[in-house]
């Protein structure tokens, strides 16, 4: 009867450590994951202040771009559906579709933003309209930070990712269904800037 | 009593929390050694002699040694793994909860007003300003602050409180919070958290061993015993836990009023209580009640198992004259401008505040006010925030933005050092050029409100990545180089920065004190004086006398403190620090004694004796308060 008393204190005892290192494995994938999300929330929060500004940016130019209402019907097309690409995201950022949304539909805005200021530098007028460069450099700082957002976030990304995939703990990881997370990537290499204003 | 001698009788409590458990633990031993005794005779029959007597043995020292080792060794690991857990900071018990990060750039007013009222009170008190959750889900009003040191401090409220509490009722939670801090209750929870955890560990097994199936299993049996002797062993630590929390509760509340003035606030926010209930939906809520400002759980028939004073007698205390009747709850509704960015209320009072060049103070008033802030203190605190530029606020708020601020406050004002420095930047010109526009904003920076600004700016810090946050140090050092050894407040900045967030991004291992007696450190003691009585006074004999004044108060019979002028030297400061840091809680207690003696020889402070006797207090991990003319 000794044996089985002792077989049952080594059982119990090895499942222990198991148990232990598996919670422990767990909760630092919880953790990171936390963190990236949390990264997320700073994007988010610097995105939908990009998205505030540009209803008033094109607002501004309407009056001085009558001919050019296809471009500014782009721009507002797009954040709209960056808009909602971004809000969904920002209520799962560890689903990797939803991120890869919205870095499409974040290069796509910018393109388009690209374009409209491609349009404004031929309309002196407005170039010199104060709402106007007020507008342009709240939009250049945001972008800025949008930047440092995304660097931070992309760093999280990387170290939960890492910690996803090396053994032992990928084990842990495919059981209990941390999916992989996915990098906010600006997609067109030369969107990768800041959109540059300069009215030199 | 003072702030050391409140951390001593939390620690106290500690120790004989920890004899109570180990009875506990004895006790389940017992009870498990026992049914597993009884089992076995049950089982096997083993007793039945010749006759067919059954003797029921009651002592067998090998089931006795295996049951009690195993048992142990499953109490004991499971509460070091959750303690360990737990060391990783407040924000783990936050998140537990389903609380989510209150961003401080946000836009929702109520949310707004309580990233006011914490900045105020980090201020007044000298922590930095605490990570703030919200529990959106909850109706019910409630709150709780948790962390290990005042370093890693996480304070979080249910939306109930936000959205029926006013300022003043805010302010008295939050500063009962505050005081939970102060005190050192915070290591206390924790440890009861791991501590009960352990024992409820035996009853999780229990139940997973009551569920295998199989003939002739006798795990089942022993998976009913483990229930059973766990949940004897979770009752008797819940009467623990409940017992030394209620006490804790009216000593913060006691310590709230002393911080706030305002008894009514508190009053206030308690008798709302009474009305809509302080219930907290999430299962986790059982684990965590003790930490809560107000009873979470149902309240239970036995008074002795609530975490919690009454809250008729906890009402009673704060207003004597109250009538009994609790407060109806309706949403609050926020005045647009009162609480925006850059706190606009006039606080009542702050005339008579003073700049610091040149304060009066009296010596014997710094060690008390350590850790005890009063309402002074807070309508100081108050008062400077409405001083600060908004924009330089706001620019503190985001990160990126608290980035440039940082470095714009440790430019230096020659111009090619600041050329210098800037090149130095130039891995992110962005931040750079951000750092130049903010450094023409800060030159008309009170000097007093630059170490607060720099409070404003840790909350924002903390969501830099872990390899922004190493570019941040690297940066941080490569500008400070150029600063050159005059610069005693940037050598400040950079330290309390750096400190408050390390903790964040490279969790150090548990510190235990590794000296606890003062002869092994006067040297460094020595170190310290000296800067300190250098820093105050220019005269050779006026620098002795605030040399030796300190120097009494060390335990030194064989003089081996002497003033050593060369000790003004930010490098030396900073090892002596370094190695005072890691002494017992009551060490730390008599130096920063005796710094406050020496600065205090010639009745007046300087601006840099309060610079440098900030940077001492917070590497020491002592809150002080602003100092406030006598």
């Amino acid at each position: 009867m000794e044996t089985v008393l002792i077989l049952l204190g080594v059982i119990v005892v090895a499942a222990l450590a198991v148990i232990i290192y598996v919670i422990g494995a767990y909760n630092n994938l919880v953790s990171l994951r936390n963190r990236f999300k949390n990264a997320y929330a700073q994007i988010d929060v610097q995105l939908k202040r990009r998205y505030d500004l540009i209803p008033n940016l094109v607002e501004t130019a309407k009056g001085y771009l009558q001919h050019e209402r296809g471009t500014l019907d782009e721009v507002i097309a797009a954040r709209n559906s960056a808009s909602t690409a971004n809000a969904k995201a920002a209520q799962n950022p560890g689903d990797a579709d939803a991120i890869k949304q919205v870095t499409g539909a974040e290069a796509a805005l910018t393109g388009s933003l690209g374009r409209l200021f491609a349009v404004v530098e031929a309309y002196p007028n407005l170039k010199a309209n104060e709402e106007m460069i007020r507008l342009m450099e709240e939009l250049t700082s945001t972008e800025n930070r949008v930047a440092f957002a995304r660097q931070a976030y992309n760093d999280s990304v990387m170290v939960y990712n890492t910690s996803r995939e090396t053994f032992p703990s990928n084990i842990i990881a495919n059981s209990f269904n941390f999916t992989a997370a996915e990098l906010f990537i600006v997609e067109k290499p030369e969107e990768k800037e800041a959109v540059k204003v300069s009215f030199t | 009593m003072d702030f050391f001698q409140r951390q001593e009788i939390a620690r106290r409590n500690t120790r004989l929390l920890e004899v109570y458990f180990a009875l506990a633990v004895i006790g389940t031993v017992l009870v498990i050694y026992l049914g597993a005794e009884f089992l076995l005779n049950f089982e096997q029959n083993r007793n039945v002699d010749s006759n067919g007597n059954v003797n029921l043995t009651f002592w067998d020292p090998q089931v006795f040694t295996i049951v009690s080792l195993v048992t142990i060794f499953v109490i004991f690991s499971s509460s070091l793994y959750k303690m360990s857990q737990l060391s990783s900071g407040g924000s783990t018990v936050a998140e537990m909860l389903g609380g989510r990060t209150i961003d401080v750039h946000t836009a929702d007013l109520s949310e707004q007003k309580l990233i006011n009222v914490v900045e105020e009170m980090a201020i007044a008190s000298g922590t930095p300003v605490p990570l703030l959750y919200l529990l959106s889900g909850e109706d019910g009003i409630n709150a709780f602050a948790a962390g290990h040191t005042t370093g890693d401090m996480v304070i979080c409220v249910t939306g109930g409180a936000l959205k029926y509490l006013t300022r003043d009722e805010l302010q008295g939670v939050i500063g009962h919070e505050f005081s939970h801090i102060l005190n050192g209750d915070m290591r206390l929870n924790l440890r009861l958290m791991g501590i009960i955890f352990g024992i409820l560990c035996l009853t999780l097994i229990g139940r997973i061993l009551l569920q295998t199936r199989g003939r002739k299993n006798p795990l089942p049996l022993f998976g009913l015993l483990l229930l059973v002797a766990g949940s004897i062993g979770v009752f008797f630590a819940k009467l623990i836990k409940s017992a030394v929390s209620r006490q804790r509760e009216f000593l913060a509340d006691a310590a709230s009023v002393q911080f706030t003035r305002n008894p009514g606030g508190l009053a206030g926010a308690l008798k709302k209580v009474g009305n809509s209930g302080s219930l907290i939906d999430d299962p986790n809520a059982e684990d965590a009640s003790h930490f809560f400002f107000a009873n979470g759980l149902t309240e239970s028939v036995f008074t002795w198992m609530s975490t919690h004073p009454p809250l008729e007698e906890r009402i009673r205390e704060l207003d004597p004259n109250w009538d009994g009747k609790f407060i109806p709850v309706h949403p609050i509704r926020h005045e647009e401008g009162a609480d925006q960015s850059g706190n606009k209320l006039s606080p009542a009072g702050s005339g008579g505040l003073q700049q610091l060049g040149g304060l009066v103070i009296a010596s014997a008033a710094i060690l008390p006010q350590v850790g005890a802030p009063t309402a002074r203190h807070l309508d100081y605190a108050t008062d400077i925030m409405s001083k600060i530029n908004e924009s330089l606020i706001d620019a503190a708020h985001s990160t990126m933005s608290a980035v440039a601020l940082v470095y714009a406050l440790l430019l230096s004002p020659d111009e090619t050092v600041r050329k210098s420095q800037l090149e130095r930047l130039q891995s992110n010109p962005v931040i750079a050029q951000e750092a130049e526009r903010l450094f023409s904003m800060t030159q008309n920076l009170e000097s007093r409100a630059r170490l607060p600004l720099v409070t404003l700016t840790i909350p924002a810090l903390r969501n830099l990545s872990a390899a922004q946050f190493a570019q941040f140090t690297n940066d941080i050092q490569s500008i400070f180089a150029l600063n050159g050894q005059a610069d005693l407040f940037a050598y400040v900045l950079q330290k309390i920065v750096l400190r408050r967030l390390n903790p964040h991004f490279n969790p150090p291992p548990n510190r235990v004190p590794q000296y606890y007696a003062i002869k092994p450190l006067l040297p460094d003691c020595a170190v310290l004086l000296s800067a300190v009585a250098c820093a105050g006074q220019v005269e050779p004999d006026a620098i002795k006398i605030a040399f030796d004044l300190g120097a009494k108060q060390l335990d030194d019979p064989n003089h081996v403190l002497q003033l050593d002028t060369t000790a003004y030297d930010l490098s030396k400061i900073d090892a002596a620090l370094d190695r005072l840091n890691q002494a017992a809680p009551q060490i730390k207690k008599t130096v920063i004694g005796a710094c406050a003696e020496t600065v205090a020889a010639d009745g007046v402070i300087q601006e840099n004796e309060a610079e440098l006797l900030r940077a001492i207090a917070d590497t020491l991990d002592c809150p002080i308060p602003p100092f406030l003319a006598v």
